[in-house]
């Protein structure tokens, strides 16, 4: 059964989520849609169904979302609210029916950036967090961590400063350039608090796409391991109330002894965690 | 800090966190603002427009400057909402849009008028949204924590009616009901008469509720027209009296 952050949506059953909810988190610029773009073909080619969403991209709010910012006419409670529309519409009609058919979905931010976003803005820290207690809790949360100095080359010599990236409404009458800075960096250290709150696994996103490419690809296939390790497990009726100091032999196979013709005389066979075990198992997470 | 291993986390300069632009929304409560914020609630039916249309009269005659700011009205938000009520949203999405709604008008006008001494007032407010999205299932907390960012009301007049008498003005107003406004998306009734009556007798329910809760002021609204505005000015003025700096009409 999955979680919610506290609240349930009216008509929102959180039984049978057989999907993996996978998070790619990250200031502006961090290389988020970029690995998020390798990483769905990736799973596809494992035999994965994805469903890669993102931001801004509900049918309901996107458009709506879209043009508020072109104005630059949004105020920060309004910002906020937008924002949720739009996830939760993709919430309930995209993410969990994906989910509930077994879909790996990828999404490029989720709430935590609406959060980091609302907070440095001064909104109350407390209400950010009950308004979006509605959310499913994901199994995985990776956080592409980038320092400021890394950033601002990359963002100046692709895109160029964006108004709503850079924060002006935060910091109206600084430039460009000094507001984005300012913005970044509290964007950066909010998400840094984020990570410790709601278990990110940081990734240095500074390094090479290439190499945060294959981090994630590790990251991502542990997750997916230790979910078909355990239907495996519990269709090989292991004993159940082994004492936790034969941790080792809860993982055993059943293995009739030759020669044997009953159950009974069965023994079971403890298998060394290197020899079976996927990369990254571990044990402590069958708990 | 949890970091996983082998990833540097940049330098901590960037940790001290940044100065507060704007207060926020829970300081806003205890600020003082000098303008005066009139609200009417009630289900459809009640009289709550006509009433507030009457008091806007009188205020404008005693020379206050007055402004409305109705439900669901902002022009940033509107294309959304009219494209989600082409039967595409659901009790969470539909609460949301609202609050969006309401956080816009909030922003550009609600508080900024009180805050140059305006009268405001509001044909429908906070309440409504608790009333109708609770009716449709939203977790009533949820909902009360969402609109925190709201202005207190000055005065929020209730006008109380009993359900038979609104459908009774309805229906002799008009022809027929709107897909939301009769809560058809709940799927309560397939007759639209019978859906418009369980989901307004729900809502009707929660206004109960709230009376006590937020302190409503009660209008019976089976009264005559003439009565009921007399109380409700009589109200209204107490609390102008009160206020030291009104702006005043131009």
């Amino acid at each position: 059964m999955r979680k919610t952050y506290g609240k349930t949506l009216p008509g929102m059953k959180l039984t049978d989520l057989a999907g993996k909810l996978i998070v790619v988190e990250g200031t502006d610029g961090a290389g988020r849609t970029t690995q998020i773009n390798r990483l769905k073909p990736w799973l596809e080619e494992l035999g994965h169904a994805v469903l890669d969403t993102g931001m801004t991209r509900s049918p309901l709010a996107g458009e709506g979302i879209r043009r508020a910012k072109e104005g630059n006419n949004l105020g920060r409670v309004t910002q906020s609210l937008f924002y949720a529309t739009d996830f939760v519409d993709r919430l309930e009609n995209e993410i969990v029916p994906a989910l509930r058919a077994g879909f790996v979905v990828l999404t490029d931010r989720y709430i935590y950036s609406m959060m980091a976003r609302a907070i440095v803005r001064g909104m109350d820290a407390e209400w950010i967090r009950k308004l979006f207690s509605l959310a499913l809790v994901p199994d995985a949360v990776f956080y592409l961590r980038i320092g400021i100095d890394e950033l601002i080359p990359r963002v100046i010599f692709s895109r160029g400063f964006d108004y709503w990236e850079s924060g002006m409404d935060v910091f109206p009458g600084k430039d460009m350039y000094e507001s984005f800075r300012s913005y970044q960096s509290a964007l950066l250290a909010e998400f840094d608090r984020l990570s410790v709150e709601f278990n990110f696994e940081t990734v240095d996103a500074s390094a090479d796409a290439d190499i945060v490419f294959a981090q994630l690809k590790a990251k991502v296939q542990r997750i997916l391991e230790a979910d078909s390790r355990k239907d495996f497990i519990t269709t090989l009726r292991a004993p159940t109330a082994a004492p936790a100091a034969h941790r080792v032999e809860e993982r055993a196979v059943f293995i009739p002894r030759a020669g044997t013709a009953t159950e009974t005389e069965a023994v079971f066979h403890p298998v060394a965690a290197h020899v079976t075990a996927p990369m990254g198992w571990d044990p402590n997470r069958q708990k | 800090m949890s970091t996983g291993n082998q990833v540097r986390i940049g330098p901590f300069e960037i940790l001290q966190p940044i100065e507060r632009v704007a207060p926020s929304l829970r300081e806003r409560e205890n600020e003082n603002l000098p303008g005066r914020l009139f609200i009417v609630e009630g289900i459809d039916g009640s009289g709550k427009s006509t009433q507030l249309t009457l008091l806007h009269k009188w205020l404008e005659s005693k020379g206050y400057g007055a402004v409305f700011s109705e439900w669901n009205s902002s022009p940033l938000v509107k294309d959304t909402t009219k494209l989600g009520k082409k039967k595409m949203l659901t009790p969470a999405t539909f609460s949301l849009i609202h609050a969006t709604d309401f956080a816009d008008r909030t922003e550009k006008s609600i508080l900024p008028l009180l805050k140059a001494g305006a009268v405001v007032l509001c044909d429908r407010y906070i309440y409504t949204a608790f009333a109708r999205d609770v009716a449709r299932g939203i977790d009533r907390q949820w909902v009360r924590d969402l609109y925190d960012f709201a202005v207190t009301p000055t005065v929020a007049f209730y006008f109380r009616v009993p359900l038979e008498t609104a459908i009774g003005r309805l229906v002799a107003a008009r022809d027929g009901f709107k897909f939301y406004e009769a809560g058809l998306d709940l799927g309560l009734s397939d007759d639209p008469a019978e859906s418009f009556r369980l989901f307004q007798g729900r809502i009707l329910a929660e206004y109960e509720r709230m009376i006590p809760e937020f302190g409503l002021t009660v209008i019976d609204a089976t009264l005559p027209v003439e009565v009921q505005q007399a109380q409700v000015r009589q109200i209204a003025k107490t609390h102008l009296e009160r206020a030291k700096e009104l702006r005043v009409r131009p």
